[in-house]
């Protein structure tokens, strides 16, 4: 008997029965005929969950027909033959619908050499760690008097003396004029919702690695005292996130959203998260 | 523009980045460390058309990119040294205390050589050619360092 890949056809065959997934064949139907080149013809029943499987001298009756050569025949079977590269060099040929004999890939478990199988059942080792990496963070005097504002509950923004725009959080130049920014305005703390991105996806806060719940709502709040783009980035109550409406200006058309109001933490410390989060206020 | 900048307000935060990951080793990888663990061996694979041994193992040639992960091929647990470096900063992610010397350590049968902790020697006695052999760790880590070192024969 020829062997291909170190294996018979005869094997491939002979092993159906232990192959045989009942819950995969569930719902299937059909008669499955192969004609393999130079070694024989099966016959392949599949009805009920239950599977027969019978060499014959005519399989032209079956619902689909396989033909081939024997080297294509356990290639497939094995995963190192491609069926679609076969079909197209004519080194497999199917009567009947290709589909249909797809199904046979879900009524099977894959043929396994027995070094195969217990090598599939070999230990896999993973390796399970948290590094560590120290963070400093330097506020640099402008962030710095907008962080110990919200200390005291204020927000800062600092206002550019060529343009007059606010920025909040503050920066120590207006990147359109060129400018160093030196007035500082105290805006909000309530402001109007204008945008919300869904988020679904938190990366690591870069201080801790921690990260939070999703999703969660990063809004643009335009603060009271600001106007246009200026809005101030923060999240928005995860409990209101299908509740808030957004507001917008298209072409001088202005759509008011939600008004909100900050929720301050009761112990705070001259950070971002000194605000817990926005809400409507209602 | 008046240049002075008052920083009073400037101040530092420090913070700690928890980084959790999970490496998998592979099954060509796993394979390679259970062996050196349960049996003491190392195992290379070899590709029979470039004849040439791999260690560690990979699932591919390099040269002709065939697929060799059945290919296993028992290696000596002795060798010899194709070079050196010693290491000689402290940092928490090194596996000994400094100094100590990290080989590139041709293993008998192989083709490519293997990094690993060179021990049972004074760093400055190293010598490129000196013959090794594998000294395997009491406890098990499940990682590369169940070969603990190499050490002169």
């Amino acid at each position: 008997m020829s062997e291909y890949y170190g294996i018979k056809v005869e094997d491939i065959f002979n092993s159906m029965k232990d192959r045989f997934r009942p819950e995969g064949a569930a719902g299937i139907n059909h008669s499955f005929g192969y004609e393999i080149k130079n070694t024989g013809k099966w016959k392949l029943t599949v009805a009920d969950g239950t599977m027969e499987l019978e060499t014959a001298d005519d399989v032209s009756d079956c619902d689909v027909v396989l033909n081939t050569d024997g080297e294509t025949f356990v290639g497939l079977s094995i995963g190192k033959v491609d069926a679609m590269s076969a079909l197209t060099s004519r080194k497999l040929k199917i009567q009947g619908d290709f589909n249909t004999f797809g199904l046979t890939s879900r009524i099977f478990q894959k043929y396994m050499t027995p070094g195969q199988e217990t090598r599939q059942e070999q230990e896999l080792l993973t390796l399970k760690k948290t590094i560590s990496v120290k963070q400093r963070f330097a506020t640099g005097p402008v962030f710095g008097k907008f962080l110990k504002g919200l200390k005291d509950k204020k927000i800062l923004a600092i206002k550019c003396p060529e343009c007059g725009r606010l920025q909040t959080p503050p920066r120590e130049a207006c990147a359109i004029c060129r400018v160093r920014n030196n007035e500082w305005v105290e805006v909000g703390p309530n402001g109007e919702m204008r945008m919300m991105e869904y988020c679904y996806y938190a990366s690591p806060d870069p201080l801790t690695g921690e990260t939070r719940e999703t999703p969660y709502g990063a809004i643009g709040i335009l603060l009271d005292g600001c106007k246009d783009e200026e809005v101030f980035w923060h999240l928005l109550n995860p409990e209101q996130l299908d509740r808030v409406k957004m507001g917008s200006v298209i072409n001088g058309k202005v759509t008011h959203g939600s008004r909100l109001r900050p929720v301050w933490n009761e112990n705070r410390t001259g950070s971002i998260e000194d605000i817990r989060y926005f809400e409507i206020d209602e | 523009m008046d240049n002075k900048i008052d920083t009073g307000d400037s101040y530092v935060i420090e913070g700690k980045l928890a980084l959790p990951y999970t490496y998998f080793a592979g099954r060509v990888g796993s394979t390679f460390i259970t062996t050196i663990r349960d049996k003491h061996k190392i195992m290379g694979v070899k590709c029979n058309t470039c004849d040439k041994v791999f260690v560690p193992p990979r699932q591919t040639c390099e040269r002709c990119l065939e697929d060799i992960r059945e290919n296993w091929v028992e290696l000596g647990n002795t060798g010899e040294v194709v070079n050196f470096t010693v290491v000689r900063y402290e940092d928490k992610h090194l596996p000994r205390k400094v100094p100590f010397v990290l080989a590139l350590i041709h293993l008998d049968g192989a083709d490519t050589p293997m990094v690993h902790i060179l021990d049972g020697v004074d760093p400055e006695e190293v010598k490129i050619g000196m013959k090794v052999q594998a000294v395997f760790a009491e406890k098990t880590t499940h990682t590369i360092l169940d070969i603990d070192h190499f050490a002169p024969v």
